[in-house]
C-alpha cells in the first residue's frame, strides 16, 4: 500500500471532481446494467447466473468477431489517413496544397453519426450518387457498378467520419514540436517520407495513440450506421443490443453484449496504458 | 511563360489528383446531403432532383416545430458543457499526467466507460436517478448528461495534452520563483492549450449530436435539434434529416473557426514564433 | 424599469392560463406522425380547448420508439413520480401489452363517446395480452409488397409464387432481415404463416403451446435458400431506398411509409403495392394515457377528438392514405367515395379482409425470432 504523500493528495483532489461526476452519472446507473447481465430466472443466490453470456455467445460470437475485425480495420485506417493528412499539413512545401488540405479535410467531422448513414447509403448503393458520378465522367458502365453497401460500407462511413477527428489531434501535436531536427534532417537529405515516419510519427505518437482508441470506443458505441448501411448479419454489436431490447424487451442478453463491449474497449485502453506507462518511466 | 513553367515542379500532377480525389470523397457525400435539402422529387433513374424547392424548409421551420428554440437550447446545451468538461478535465488532465496517482489507468479506464458500454440499456437507470433528484427536464440535467459522454475525450486529450508538454519547463519557472499555480498558467496550460481546444471542439460535437439522453433527460421540456434528426433520419425523411444536419452545421463549424482564431492569435503570442 | 415590470407582468398574465394546461403527447412513429399532432390535431384541439396547447415530442420510429416510451414511463415508476411527464402516448400494438401489464395505464375507452365505434380484435386484445379499454386504435397499418412497374409487370400473388419468382430473378427480391425494422420482420411471419407447419390462426390467437416452435425448421430452411437469392436491404427506408433507385424489383414495406415516401417524392408515382396469399400481418398503433398522467381529462378529450369519425377521416384518411383506427363505415360516411377508395387504389378490401394477418402472439413472434437468429443468420 503505498502511503499518501502531499502530490498524490493534490493529484486525487484534482481528479475527484471529474471522476465523481463520471461515477455518479454514468457508472452507477451503469452497475444496475451489468448485474442485470447476471441476472437470471432460478439462478444461484436470489437469480444470478451465466445463462445471458452464454446465449450471448452462442448468439452473437460470429457478430462479436466481425466488430472487432471492422472496428480496428477502420481505426488503423484512420490512423494512416491521419498520418498522411497531419504529415502533408507538418511537412508539405506547397502552401497552396496545405491550405487546401486545411480547409478540405475537416467537414465529414461536422456531420452527425445518423447523417453520415443516410448520406453514405445514398451515395454508396449501387444506383447511387458515387456510381452515377462515375458513369457520367465514363469511367464505368452501369453494368461494371456495384453496391458498397455491405462491411465495405460500415468501414468507409467509419473511416470517412472519424478520419478527420483524428488527423486533427495528430496534427496539432506535429505543429507543436520542435521544428529544428525536422529541418535539420532535412538538411542531410533525408526525405519527407523517413522524417515522417522517424522523426515526426513517433513525438505523436501517444496523441496518435489516444486518437486512435478513443475513434475506435466511439465506433463501437455507433449503432445509426451499422443500422442504416448493413444490419445483416453478420453485423455490429450495437445492432444486436438494440434488437434484444426491441424485438424481445430482453435487457439480460443485451446487458451481456454490452459487457462484451466494454471488455473490447478496455481491452484496447489497457494496450495503450502499458505503452504509455513503458514511456513514463 | 518560360519562368512559369520552371516554377512548376514536377509534382503538380500528382498533388492535384490526390487533392481532387480527396475532395470527391469528402463532399460527394456532402453534395448528396446538400441536394436533399431542396429537393422535391427525387428517384432513380434520375441522377438529379427532378424538382426543387423549399417546402421541407417550411415544415422545419413552421411556428409549432420549435426547430428554432430547439436549435438554441442545442446550443446553450453544448457551449455549458464545453465549460464543465473542460473546468472538470483540466485539473484532472494535469494530475493524470504530471502527478503520481494511484490506480492511474483504472482511472483512466473509468473515463472511457460511458463511451464504451452501449448506453441504450443505461438509459432507463439514468432517467431513474433524475427523475429521483428532479433535474428531469432541466438544462442542467442535460448538461451533465452530455459531460458525462465528453469527459471522455476531454480528460484523455487533455492528458495527452500535459504530458506532451515538457515537464522541465515547469520546473525552471519554479525554479526561478514563480508559484506552481503561476508556473501552470503561465507556461504549461498555454503550450497544452492547442490539444485543449481541440477537446473542446470534439465536446461540443458530441453535444450538439447527442440525442438518447437527450431524449430521456431533456423532453418534453427541454428539447433539442437532434431529436428531430433522429426521427426524420432513423424513418428515412431525406430532405428534413438534411436540413436539420445542415441547420447544426452552422455551431458547429462557428464554434471551430472562433476556437481557431483564438488559438492562432493564442499561440503565436505566448510561443512568439 | 417600471414599463419593464409592467411588460413582464403583462405577459405574464397572458402566458400564464397557456401554461397551466399543456398536454404533452409522446409519439412514436416517422416524422409524419409528430407533424400530424403538431400541425393538424394539435391547432384543432386547442380551437376547441382555448386556453390549452398541445405539444408533441418524436420518440422516433419503429420498435425502438415505442421502446423508448416504455424506458421513460419504467423510470418514471421506478422514481415514484407523482405526476408524470406524458398525457397521451401512441405507440405500436407489441408494446401494448406489456405497458397494461406493468399497471402503467389508464382504462379509458368506456369514458370517451368514440370508445364504441372499435370493434376491431386488435383494440380489445395485443399480440396475446387483454388491453380492452387501455387503448384506441390511432390507425391501422398494414405490410405489403412494393413493387417497380417497370421491373415486373406481373408481381407474384402469393408467397409461393414469390419464391418461385425470386429464384428465377436472383437478387430482384429485397428485403430487411429481422434486425432492420417490422417490415422485414413481417415478411417474415408472413413466410412462417405461408410454409410453417403450424396453423396461422393459433399463432395469431394463441393459446401458446411449446411444441409448435419446433414445427418451424423446414420453412426457416426454406427460408435460409430463399434469402441466398435475395437481396438484403438496410432497414424499413432501406428497402424503399432500393426500390426507388431501381436495384430490386420488389419487397415488404408498411403501407404508410410506403405512401408517405411517394408524399415525398422520393418514390416515383407509378409504384405498386400487393397483398400476398396468405396474408401479411399489419398492426394498429395505439393511444394510450398514463394513469398518472397530469392532465387525464384532457388526455381523454385529446383522444375522443383524434378518434372521432370527422378526424379519422380527414386526418388519417385523407391526408395519409392510412386506413382508419375506428370501424369503417363511420369513417366512409364522412368521405367522399373517391377519397375513400383511393385508400384501396392497389389492394381491395376483399384482399385486405382474407390477407390482412395479425402478427403472433407475443410468445410465438419471439420464438420465431429466434429460430430465425439461430437457422437462417447464423
Amino acid at each position: 500500500m503505498p502511503s499518501l504523500t502531499p502530490q498524490r493528495l493534490l493529484g486525487l483532489f484534482l481528479v475527484l471532481p471529474a471522476l465523481a461526476m463520471v461515477v455518479l452519472f454514468f457508472i452507477v446507473p451503469l452497475s444496475a446494467s451489468v448485474i442485470g447481465a447476471f441476472e437470471v430466472e432460478g439462478g444461484f443466490m436470489g437469480g444470478l447466473g451465466l445463462d445471458n453470456i452464454i446465449k450471448a455467445f452462442d448468439f452473437y460470437a460470429q457478430d462479436m468477431l466481425f466488430t472487432l475485425v471492422i472496428v480496428s480495420l477502420s481505426t488503423l485506417l484512420i490512423a494512416l489517413f491521419s498520418i498522411g493528412i497531419g504529415g502533408y499539413l507538418t511537412l508539405g512545401e506547397n502552401p497552396r496544397a496545405v491550405a487546401i488540405l486545411r480547409w478540405l479535410y475537416r467537414w465529414p467531422m461536422f456531420i452527425p453519426f445518423i447523417v453520415v448513414g443516410q448520406v453514405l447509403r445514398t451515395f454508396l448503393a449501387k444506383n447511387g450518387l458515387m456510381n452515377g458520378t462515375f458513369v457520367a465522367m465514363g469511367l464505368i458502365t452501369p453494368m461494371q457498378a456495384t453496391s458498397l453497401l455491405d462491411w465495405r460500407g460500415i468501414v468507409i462511413a467509419f473511416v470517412w467520419k472519424q478520419t478527420p477527428f483524428v488527423a486533427l489531434l495528430v496534427a496539432g501535436a506535429m505543429a507543436s514540436i520542435d521544428r529544428g531536427t525536422i529541418e535539420a534532417a532535412r538538411n542531410l537529405g533525408a526525405s519527407r517520407l523517413r522524417i515522417l515516419f522517424e522523426i515526426v510519427v513517433p513525438q505523436v505518437a501517444t496523441t496518435l495513440l489516444v486518437g486512435m482508441i478513443l475513434s475506435f470506443v466511439t465506433m463501437m458505441s455507433v449503432l445509426s450506421v451499422p443500422l442504416m448501411i448493413n444490419a445483416q448479419s453478420p453485423t455490429m454489436l450495437t445492432t444486436d443490443i438494440a434488437f434484444r431490447i426491441n424485438a424481445y424487451g430482453d435487457y439480460g442478453v443485451a446487458n451481456a453484449l454490452g459487457l462484451v463491449s466494454l471488455l473490447m474497449a478496455s481491452g484496447v485502453a489497457l494496450v495503450y496504458l502499458r505503452i504509455a506507462m513503458r514511456e513514463r518511466s | 511563360m518560360s519562368t512559369f513553367l520552371s516554377r512548376l515542379d514536377p509534382w503538380w500532377l500528382p498533388r492535384a489528383l490526390v487533392l481532387g480525389a480527396l475532395a470527391f470523397v469528402i463532399f460527394g457525400p456532402l453534395a448528396n446531403l446538400l441536394l436533399w435539402t431542396v429537393a422535391e422529387k427525387w428517384y432513380f433513374p434520375h441522377a438529379l432532383p427532378l424538382e426543387f424547392g423549399f417546402s421541407y424548409w417550411e415544415r422545419v421551420f413552421s411556428p409549432r416545430g420549435n426547430a428554432v428554440e430547439s436549435l438554441t437550447n442545442s446550443i446553450v446545451v453544448a457551449l455549458l458543457t464545453v465549460v464543465l468538461s473542460l473546468t472538470l478535465a483540466i485539473p484532472a488532465g494535469y494530475a493524470l499526467a504530471r502527478l503520481k496517482l494511484p490506480l492511474r489507468g483504472l482511472v483512466l479506464l473509468a473515463f472511457l466507460i460511458p463511451q464504451a458500454f452501449p448506453n441504450l440499456t443505461v438509459y432507463v437507470n439514468i432517467a431513474r436517478l433524475f427523475y429521483v433528484v428532479g433535474l428531469n427536464g432541466t438544462i442542467p440535467g442535460v448538461v451533465l448528461v452530455h459531460t458525462t459522454h465528453g469527459l471522455v475525450y476531454a480528460v484523455w486529450i487533455a492528458t495527452a495534452a500535459f504530458a506532451a508538454v515538457d515537464a522541465e519547463l515547469e520546473e525552471a519557472a519554479r525554479s526561478i520563483g514563480a508559484s506552481g499555480l503561476r508556473a501552470f498558467f503561465d507556461v504549461t496550460l498555454p503550450l497544452a492549450l492547442p490539444g485543449l481546444l481541440a477537446s473542446a471542439i470534439f465536446v461540443f460535437l458530441e453535444s450538439l449530436d447527442e440525442f438518447t439522453g437527450s431524449y430521456f433527460v431533456g423532453a418534453p421540456d427541454v428539447n433539442m435539434l437532434p431529436l428531430l434528426l433522429y426521427t426524420a433520419g432513423a424513418g428515412g425523411n431525406y430532405q428534413i434529416a438534411s436540413i436539420t444536419a445542415l441547420l447544426l452545421l452552422i455551431p458547429s463549424i462557428g464554434f471551430m473557426l472562433v476556437v481557431e482564431r483564438f488559438l492562432k492569435v493564442d499561440v503565436l503570442a505566448r510561443v512568439g514564433r | 424599469m417600471k414599463t419593464l415590470f409592467k411588460a413582464a407582468f403583462a405577459f405574464g398574465l397572458t402566458i400564464s392560463p397557456v401554461t397551466a394546461a399543456e398536454l404533452t403527447v409522446l409519439t412514436a412513429g416517422d416524422q409524419n406522425m409528430v407533424d400530424y399532432v403538431n400541425e393538424y390535431l394539435g391547432p384543432l384541439f386547442e380551437k376547441q380547448n382555448p386556453g390549452t396547447t398541445v405539444r408533441a415530442v418524436g420518440t422516433g420510429p419503429g420498435d425502438a420508439g415505442s421502446q423508448k416510451i416504455v424506458e421513460r414511463f419504467d423510470a418514471q415508476a421506478k422514481a415514484n413520480v407523482a405526476k408524470w411527464d406524458a398525457d397521451v402516448a401512441v405507440v405500436h400494438e407489441k408494446f401494448a401489452g406489456p405497458l397494461v401489464k406493468n399497471g402503467y395505464l389508464e382504462n379509458y375507452r368506456d369514458r370517451i363517446s368514440t370508445g364504441k365505434l372499435v370493434t376491431r380484435a386488435n383494440a380489445d386484445n395485443a399480440l396475446g395480452t387483454d388491453v380492452k379499454g387501455y387503448v384506441m386504435p390511432m390507425f391501422n397499418s398494414q405490410t405489403a409488397l412494393a413493387y417497380n412497374p417497370a421491373l415486373l409487370a406481373n408481381p407474384p400473388k402469393s408467397y409461393e409464387e414469390l419464391a418461385k419468382w425470386a429464384k428465377e430473378h436472383p437478387r430482384q427480391f429485397g428485403y430487411n432481415g429481422i434486425k432492420g425494422g417490422a417490415s422485414g420482420v413481417s415478411f417474415v411471419m408472413g413466410w412462417i404463416y405461408a410454409f410453417g407447419d403450424t396453423d396461422a390462426d393459433k399463432l395469431q390467437n394463441g393459446p401458446f403451446d411449446e411444441a409448435d416452435t419446433k414445427k418451424w425448421d423446414k420453412a426457416l430452411a426454406s427460408l435460409k435458400e430463399f434469402n441466398a437469392n435475395a437481396q438484403l436491404t438496410p432497414g424499413n427506408a432501406g428497402t424503399l431506398d432500393l426500390l426507388s433507385r431501381g436495384e430490386i424489383a420488389i419487397g415488404p414495406v408498411w403501407v404508410d411509409m410506403f405512401y408517405s415516401w411517394q408524399a415525398n417524392g422520393q418514390l416515383p408515382p407509378d409504384f405498386k403495392l400487393v397483398l400476398p396469399a396468405p396474408g401479411m400481418p399489419g398492426q394498429p398503433m395505439h393511444y394510450v394515457i398514463p394513469s398518472k398522467a397530469p392532465n387525464k381529462e384532457l388526455a381523454e378529450k385529446f383522444v375522443e377528438l383524434a378518434t372521432s369519425p370527422k378526424v379519422q377521416a380527414e386526418g388519417i384518411v385523407e391526408r395519409f392514405n392510412w386506413y382508419p383506427g375506428i370501424d369503417a363505415q363511420h369513417v366512409q360516411a364522412e368521405l367522399d367515395p373517391k377519397v375513400w377508395a383511393k385508400l384501396f387504389t392497389n389492394v381491395t378490401p376483399e384482399d385486405l379482409a382474407r390477407y390482412g394477418k395479425r402478427f403472433p402472439i407475443a410468445p410465438y413472434n419471439n420464438a420465431i425470432l429466434e429460430a430465425y437468429e439461430r437457422t437462417v443468420t447464423k
